[in-house]
């Protein structure tokens, strides 16, 4: 999953992106300014925003207004100083999914910008089924039937995100933009290692691949089963 | 306190007016009537007296006498009359009078009071049987047979004549009654009208106070209508009302801003603070890791401490510059103040690679304590060694003027976008905040250095071209000492 965090205060920005990669293994874009987080926003790769609401340049309700009237659905978190009503009233009815008032708790922030992850890829519970796959997204653990899987942290980035869009062919480019961070190019050559990799360790002794490979088209999870959620 | 209407107050001061001028005009009123009709009543009696004399005929006895000859009868039933000869022999007299009041008349015509003598005949009052009568006396001369030679005998004979009195005064009386009344019609009738135009006239008054109760700290919306400007003399006091609360509404917005740009950046710095804590304990670390990690949190916790301190500063500064007059009592060498600034600033200067130039007039003396000149001095130098690239002099130029002390930092950096310029001294404002972030700046040393400056009771300004670089002049008056 790649987040964009839009903050101007530079030390808070460090922490929060440092404790996104470090704890849901997410990748982290960090804009300074209003206006480099708008032009980054209009990439459209990201699976979630953070926006500080006092920013230069343009200030966080003119980057969420400008999303919204780009119809960028991609859920919004924004982090404000202000705690009256009136203020989130209005960040809310601008198209914010969430909001958390400054100082937060760095854990509630994690917690918060997971499950706009999730809503915004229409999953209610942390804990993702596709088939007999199984995946907890809080314990980051894995289990195909009754057997636990060990996964590297990028393998299981990329399960994760495959997770969250069952049958649906993703394509390389997609992956590696939601997986890394604006250098992502340099990623390109090892996500078909990592991908391999993961295959192994899912199908293990199974006969039916959980990992198809379309040919110059991306990749799909495709389980006989059908997923519940 | 009684509320005190002016309406109330203007009607009662116009019917106490009005009131007066009726009971003068009806004083004179009445004192006119009464001498008129008075005057009507003694020209009635006369001619009443002379008819009563033309009744008077030869009566055709030997001694040539006189007598009434009967038309006296058609006189008013309530007069006196009494008609006697020279020779006190009564000719006659109405039958509502006694011999005896008849007699005593007579015979005392001065006696009355205030008899009063004109058109030939005296007047005075008499009392009959209690009614108050007016009476004239006049003597007569009735010629017997003036046809005789010698023209006859001349008979003299005296009549008295009296009308009561009681009907004239009941006339005047009515007389005035009727102005009196007249008086109270016209009073109600412009009491009427007064609370009527009153009201019309006053009618932009009450807009104004309506307009102005509307004033409140959440709504400063204040416009007077046009009947209220139109009006001489509420304009002045629309107007005064309408700038006051203008510079209100500019400074209690400015405070709005002034807490909700300190409540951003206190929490702010408590969340970076927070954050770092948070990050530190989100797992197991190594012991390099933490040692690290509670380094950053140090220099963020020390950051915190310089915005709130410089804060307390600002406010410090700032309420001493409401308590005006409490000036300076100590004076201080500008030179020695700026040396010490740029030896402090020295190290920074060296790191951007940054000179510092002094050019000052030596021996000059400002008021103000040394702490207060450090600070703005060491501000300003500051700003300036922070925007200016590697290479770029700073220069420090101090100058005695005739009563003030002029101190100008220039310096050759990136300069501040003219749209900037009027806001610079505002609190928490910054040109460019990502970059003030960077450099640790917190919007406040610009700030604090004005409020110092204006209560030393001096003046700072800046002029800037962007990419020529950024010259502030700070002008304090020079110490007197």
């Amino acid at each position: 999953m790649r987040i964009l965090l839009v903050e101007d205060e530079v030390r808070l920005a460090e922490n929060v992106a440092t404790a996104l990669r470090e704890g849901p293994g997410f990748a982290v874009d960090h804009a300074g300014d209003g206006l480099t987080g708008v032009d980054l926003a209009g990439n459209g790769c990201y699976d979630a925003v953070i926006l500080d609401l006092m920013l230069p340049g343009l200030d966080g309700l003119g980057i969420l207004r400008r999303m919204r009237g780009q119809s960028d659905g991609t859920p919004v978190l924004i982090l404000t100083a202000r705690s009256e009503p009136a203020s989130i009233i209005t960040l809310l009815n601008a198209g914010a999914d969430d909001y958390l008032t400054k100082p937060f708790d760095l854990g509630e922030l994690i917690a918060r910008v997971k499950a706009l992850v999730r809503r915004g890829k229409g999953v209610a519970h942390p804990e993702l089924r596709v088939g007999d796959l199984r995946m907890n997204t809080l314990e980051q653990t894995v289990r195909r039937g009754e057997r636990e899987i060990e996964l590297s942290p990028t393998e299981y980035r990329v399960l994760e995100y495959l997770m969250h869009r069952p049958r649906v062919i993703v394509s390389k480019k997609e992956l590696l933009e939601h997986l890394y961070d604006y250098n992502w190019e340099h990623h390109s050559n090892v996500i078909e290692a990592h991908l391999s990799n993961l295959r192994k360790k899912l199908d293990g002794a199974e006969k039916v691949p959980s990992i198809e490979t379309l040919r110059g088209r991306g990749y799909r999870l495709i389980l006989d089963q059908e997923p519940v959620r | 306190m009684k509320a005190y209407s002016i309406v109330r107050r203007l009607i009662v001061v116009m019917l106490v007016v009005e009131l007066l001028a009726a009971v003068v005009v009806s004083g004179l009123a009445l004192e006119h009537e009464r001498h008129e009709r008075f005057q009507a009543f003694d020209v009635m009696l006369r001619g009443r007296a002379d008819s009563l004399l033309g009744s008077v005929q030869q009566a055709g006895d030997e001694a040539d006498t006189v007598m009434l000859d009967g038309t006296e009868a058609r006189l008013p039933k309530d007069d006196l009359y009494l008609v006697s000869a020279q020779d006190g022999k009564v000719l006659g007299r109405s039958a509502n009078w006694t011999g005896e009041e008849a007699q005593r008349a007579l015979s005392h015509p001065e006696s009355g009071r205030g008899p009063r003598h004109h058109n030939g005949g005296t007047y005075f009052p008499v009392e009959v049987a209690g009614v108050p009568y007016v009476m004239v006396r006049v003597e007569g001369v009735r010629m017997v047979d003036p046809g005789e030679k010698g023209g006859g005998i001349a008979r003299r004979v005296t009549i008295m004549y009296g009308s009561p009195i009681g009907r004239v005064w009941r006339e005047v009386r009515e007389e005035v009654e009727f102005y009196a009344w007249m008086s109270v019609g016209v009073m109600v009738l412009t009491a009427l009208l007064m609370v009527w135009l009153l009201r019309r006239g006053l009618a932009p008054l009450r807009e104004l106070a309506e307009e102005a109760s509307m004033v409140s700290v959440r709504s400063w919306e204040f416009t007077p209508s046009e009947r209220v400007t139109a009006t001489k003399e509420l304009r002045p006091l629309a107007l005064a009302l309408g700038d006051v609360l203008e510079g209100l509404k500019e400074s209690f917005l400015q405070r709005d801003r002034f807490v909700s740009d300190a409540a951003h950046e206190l929490k702010t710095g408590v969340a970076v603070v927070k954050s770092s804590l948070q990050l530190l304990t989100m797992r197991e670390r190594t012991a390099a890791e933490y040692v690290s990690g509670l380094e950053r949190t140090q220099v963020d916790c020390e950051r915190m401490e310089a915005i709130v301190g410089k804060m307390l500063l600002l406010a410090r500064a700032e309420h001493t510059e409401e308590k005006a007059g409490e000036r300076a009592t100590n004076g201080v060498a500008v030179a020695s103040v700026v040396h010490g600034v740029v030896d402090e600033l020295a190290p920074m200067a060296e790191a951007r690679g940054v000179p510092v130039v002094l050019d000052m007039d030596e021996g000059v003396m400002v008021a103000a304590e040394a702490e207060e000149l450090r600070l703005v001095c060491a501000n300003l130098t500051q700003n300036a060694i922070q925007h200016s690239a590697a290479g770029a002099e700073v220069r420090i130029v101090v100058r005695r003027l005739v009563d003030d002390v002029e101190m100008r930092v220039e310096d050759h950096g990136s300069g501040v976008a003219a749209d900037d310029l009027p806001h610079v001294f505002e609190r928490f404002y910054r040109g460019d905040p990502s970059r003030s972030r960077h450099t640790g700046g917190t919007g406040l040393g610009l700030a604090i250095c004005k409020a110092i400056v204006v209560r030393l009771g001096g003046s700072i300004a800046m002029e800037s071209v962007v990419g020529e670089g950024t010259k502030v002049t700070v002008r304090v008056p020079v110490w007197q000492g």
